[in-house]
């Protein structure tokens, strides 16, 4: 992560890594997988109470949020996360504890912050498309198909975005809202499943909507900043992770009488991905700070993120099976663990070429 | 004295005045004072080097002379060398203040180079006598280093240096001289014992260009700039008070050389010349978009992502040397990841290229005033992955100091030079 962390982000980091080394290593993620097992809550409840998303959540709450800074700090975690492939809703639940603390009404905020920061309850994040709200007396009726959402199948509250005759509106609807079908899909990334959530007429109460007053489009793209850059920072994780072990691998690996790492053909790509590894370090790191600080930069910042982090990760992971060799292609080694989270996080909130679009409004092109 | 002052007090504020010390602040106000209407201003598009263009070199050197004149020639060389012996704040205040002008670029090998060796392995009195010369802009140096056998393989080159009496006799020819053609120094590695491996046979020395037996041929480029040299050395005379370090040592020598240029190379190497680096926050340069358009490309889906890409590629560099360059100061980050940067830097610019290239389309390979014309899909090809090192060479150094992978082995490190297969 950043370089210019103060002592108690170091702490933090180091916490997180001991933590996760000790009760979620890669190996919980295969046993849980092996064992068809959806997300460990007991074990979740365990991460939260280090305040994972009490990091967004006012101490009233529950929470130990202090500003607007929650996603550094975040970050910091995520990369962590990244490291072991964590199966838990991290990102998900993070921003919609963000959204809720954000622009919540108080009667919101009491009735799911307390449970999102002590682990009891999860949350997803659904995107802008493919969803419709229509006026049905004081509240709306929401019909469509968000895809590919994130945690989706284990979430006890989803917060939605949908498109109004008035613009974007979004609303908070618990998993079992009538109207609200969930169809788990068969996802690449093994520890964490995607969904599509489809609505029939379902009937959102004045309650369910999320901030009826502010710039909810402005709202929304907080949200979207916010789940790229902690998203980023976990694809880094992953992506630094499984270069440490190519790297050992090919320092192990002897063919014909030296170890393979000492050959140019195979060398010179290790460079490479180191390089790329370091320049998406750089780019998650400022794309944290700059959503946490919320800088006149943040948008263009997660974009270039997204756009680098995004790609070369996803090359580096490919790569780093190609430099395993057989093995790599193995079910009981890691890598394709690591490879199906790198190119997950790739394919969700915007591929590159999204976001290489998105640079260029932002520019004015 | 009025004009200087009032264009000095209609500079913006810049960003760190408001940290410096009453000291730093007189050192600030007395620069900002001594360049205004002295040097020239900073003219966007003018190449930082063009050794060919004799004018051009010969006003980077008045403008060296007028930094001299106004105490601001070599702010952080001790003042024993002619120097202002100040710490790193104060060059840094005056690359701020130097901003709207051009510095004198074409001394980079001197400062990046030649200064740091000298005051590492010079004796005192090669320090003294040559320090000052380049301070005040009277003697621009080269590096005689790449020969025509070989410039990867530095350690394997043939130029020789043989002692008669107290002087060395050189003999051999020199390439890719970087500013050859107008330096009045070159520092130079030649063969002293070819008996002995090849790391251990070689020393350094300081070579007046103009000495008898030097001969300076430009090359052309495939750009048709000339900013190389190729020279013949034909029994050259050197003094013995002109090597620096050890006789057969000039391989540490040349460590040190080597890693100044690369440290220079990733700083910018034009010192002054990434300002932009130094905002917090990320600007998309207007570059890409001011191409789509000219082009009638702006709504363009295939021209929207090329621009797009440029400008993550341009900006993850920016944010990396910005990431080095603290990382390495506060020691989160070891020495090595320089490199890193170094070998970014190759890559970026490749990609830029390419980039830039499909963008212009035809318009890049032919076209005529206000067009980007030819040459695009081939610019700075030659830089960054020849200069300095191949890109094969700093591939290598990445995964080799960095990373510590093993080496390819090989028997040149260890066998006698003259045992060895040469060109």
């Amino acid at each position: 992560m950043d370089v210019d962390l103060n002592e108690d982000q170091v702490m933090l980091q180091d916490m997180t890594r001991r933590f996760l080394e000790e009760r979620a290593p890669i190996g919980a993620l295969r046993k849980a997988v092996d064992g068809g097992a959806a997300i460990d809550r007991a074990l979740w409840r365990e991460a939260a109470e280090l305040g994972w998303v009490a990091l967004f959540v006012p101490e009233e709450y529950g929470g130990i949020a202090e500003a607007a800074g929650g996603v550094m700090d975040a970050a910091i975690v995520a990369e962590e996360l990244g490291r072991v492939v964590f199966a838990g809703p991290f990102l998900s639940t993070c921003v919609v504890a963000m959204a809720i603390a954000g622009a919540g009404s108080a009667a919101q905020k009491q009735q799911w912050l307390p449970g999102l920061a002590s682990g009891e309850l999860l949350g997803a994040w659904a995107g802008a498309e493919g969803l419709t709200a229509t006026r049905a007396g004081d509240g709306y009726v929401i019909d469509g198909t968000a895809a590919f959402v994130q945690d989706a199948a284990v979430a006890d509250v989803l917060l939605v975005t949908a498109m109004s005759e008035q613009g974007p509106v979004q609303l908070l609807l618990p998993k079992d809202a009538d109207g609200v079908a969930i169809e788990a899909l068969e996802s690449l990334d093994l520890g964490r499943r995607l969904a599509n959530v489809h609505f029939t007429k379902a009937p959102s109460g004045t309650e369910t909507v999320l901030n009826a007053h502010d710039d909810v489009a402005a709202q929304v793209e907080r949200q979207f900043q916010a789940a790229c850059a902690l998203q980023c920072a976990e694809t880094v994780g992953v992506t630094d992770r499984a270069l440490e072990f190519t790297l050992a691998w090919c320092q192990q690996r002897y063919a014909f009488g030296r170890p393979i790492g000492s050959y140019q053909a195979l060398k010179h790509r290790l460079a490479d991905h180191a390089a790329q590894l370091e320049g998406a370090k750089a780019a998650a790191a400022h794309a944290a700070r700059s959503v946490a600080a919320q800088a006149p930069d943040a948008a263009i910042a997660v974009s270039i993120a997204k756009s680098h982090i995004g790609r070369t990760s996803s090359e580096t992971l490919r790569d780093c099976i190609q430099l395993h060799g057989g093995i790599g292609l193995t079910w009981d080694h890691d890598l394709h663990f690591y490879a199906r989270r790198a190119v997950s996080n790739e394919m969700l909130w915007g591929t590159p070429a999204m976001h290489h679009e998105r640079l260029c409004r932002l520019a004015g092109l | 004295m009025t004009q200087n002052t009032s264009v000095a007090s209609s500079t913006p504020s810049l960003k760190t005045e408001a940290l410096d010390t009453p000291e730093e602040n007189a050192f600030r106000l007395k620069a900002r004072q001594w360049m205004a209407g002295r040097l020239p201003p900073r003219v966007h598009g003018e190449p930082a080097n063009a050794f060919e263009d004799a004018a051009l070199v010969q006003r980077d050197k008045a403008i060296q002379r007028m930094l001299w004149d106004g105490g601001l020639a070599g702010i952080t060389v001790p003042t024993l060398y002619g120097g202002q012996g100040l710490s790193q704040r104060f060059e840094d205040i005056f690359l701020e203040e130097a901003e709207p002008y051009r510095l004198p670029w074409h001394f980079g090998n001197a400062f990046n180079i030649v200064l740091p060796v000298l005051l590492v392995h010079g004796t005192e009195d090669q320090k003294q006598r040559h320090i000052p010369g380049m301070l005040r802009g009277d003697v621009m140096w080269c590096q005689l280093l790449s020969e025509p056998s070989g410039g990867s393989d530095l350690a394997g080159l043939l130029t020789r240096a043989e002692k008669r009496g107290d002087k060395w006799v050189l003999n051999g020819s020199k390439v890719w001289t970087s500013g050859g053609q107008v330096s009045e120094m070159g520092l130079c590695l030649a063969r002293t014992d070819p008996t002995v491996r090849k790391h251990a046979g070689l020393t350094a020395f300081l070579v007046d260009m103009h000495a008898p037996g030097v001969t300076v041929n430009p090359i052309r480029l495939v750009h048709g700039g000339s900013d190389f040299a190729q020279e013949f050395l034909d029994d050259v005379e050197v003094s013995d008070a002109e090597r620096v370090g050890e006789v057969n040592d000039g391989w540490t020598v040349a460590g040190t050389q080597l890693a100044s240029e690369r440290a220079g190379m990733a700083k910018g190497w034009h010192v002054g010349l990434r300002q932009a680096a130094a905002s917090e926050h990320i600007e998309l340069s207007p570059r890409y978009a001011d191409l789509a358009r000219q082009l009638g490309r702006a709504q363009d889906p295939l021209a929207r992502q090329l621009a797009g890409e440029a400008w993550v590629n341009d900006e993850v560099y920016n944010l990396l040397a910005k990431r080095i360059g603290t990382g390495m100061r506060n020691g989160r980050l070891p020495p090595t990841t320089g490199m890193v940067s170094s070998l970014l830097v190759a890559r970026t610019d490749a990609r830029r290229t390419a980039l830039l290239s499909a963008l212009a389309g035809p318009a890049g390979i032919a076209g005529g005033d206000g067009m980007p014309g030819p040459g695009v899909g081939i610019s700075r090809v030659t830089t960054h992955r020849i200069g300095g090192g191949t890109l094969e060479m700093q591939l290598n150094l990445v995964a080799e100091r960095h990373l510590g992978l093993p080496r390819e082995p090989g028997d040149d490190r260890t066998m006698p030079f003259n045992q060895i297969k040469h060109n």
